[in-house]
């Protein structure tokens, strides 16, 4: 895993408002990690505009998304400390 | 007399949904003709193998098939946004009906309301 820029972590569903703020600030050297409810991301079309995707795996689990990943890296609690110490800085929306 | 719960909050991420289901099955105990109504991101109440124990909640889809013991009308879903969130016929629940979210629809229920 590579350093980054931002970490944006996103825990709201593409149907709430935040969520396509969120997309709209990404930068070409962030990253984005789906958490909660955001991991419902996965099972839609959008376009999440950069390629350095991850979700965590509890919440990707307990929405039975476990089949629909897309291209995102499936990361537990402790893979999500080592990404926000990766980034530059973190922002949660 | 019917009244309609429409749950447009996925499951887990805040406890809205959970309230209106317990809502919609105090009704169906009490004889009052009640259905559920899933829409936007509450189709994702529907997923098959959900699997919660990491996240310390109960899973909703064992909540959700005690709707015909408590004498719920029926579950409905509405049919475009199971399509937004890749959901086909064959992903759904036993007995969950695709409906389009309407005025048509919404004109058949006396009360109707919505979870949060």
């Amino acid at each position: 895993m590579t350093a980054f820029h931002t970490l944006h972590i996103l825990n709201k569903t593409p149907d709430h408002p935040r969520f396509s703020e969120c997309l709209g600030t990404l930068g070409t050297d962030d990253a984005l990690i789906l958490t909660e409810n955001g991991v419902l991301a996965l099972a839609t079309e959008i376009n999440l505009k950069t390629s350095r995707i991850y979700a965590l795996t509890p919440d990707v689990e307990a929405r039975g998304m476990a089949g629909t990943t897309r291209n995102s890296i499936l990361v537990d609690y402790p893979e999500m400390v080592d990404l926000t110490l990766q980034a530059q800085r973190v922002i949660s929306w | 007399m019917e009244t309609l719960v429409i749950i447009d909050q996925p499951p887990y991420g805040s406890w809205t949904g959970r309230e209106a289901l317990d809502m919609a099955f105090a009704l169906a105990a009490f004889d009052q003709t009640a259905s559920l109504l899933f829409s936007g991101a509450g189709v994702n109440w529907l997923r098959n193998r959900q699997i919660t124990d990491a996240i310390g909640q109960k899973s909703v889809e064992k909540n959700l098939s005690a709707a015909p013991v408590f004498g719920i009308s029926a579950i409905l879903a509405d049919a475009s946004a199971c399509r937004r969130y890749g959901l086909g016929p064959q992903d759904l629940p036993d007995g969950v009906v695709l409906t389009e979210m309407d005025a048509k629809l919404l004109a058949r229920y006396s009360h109707t309301v919505f979870a949060g």
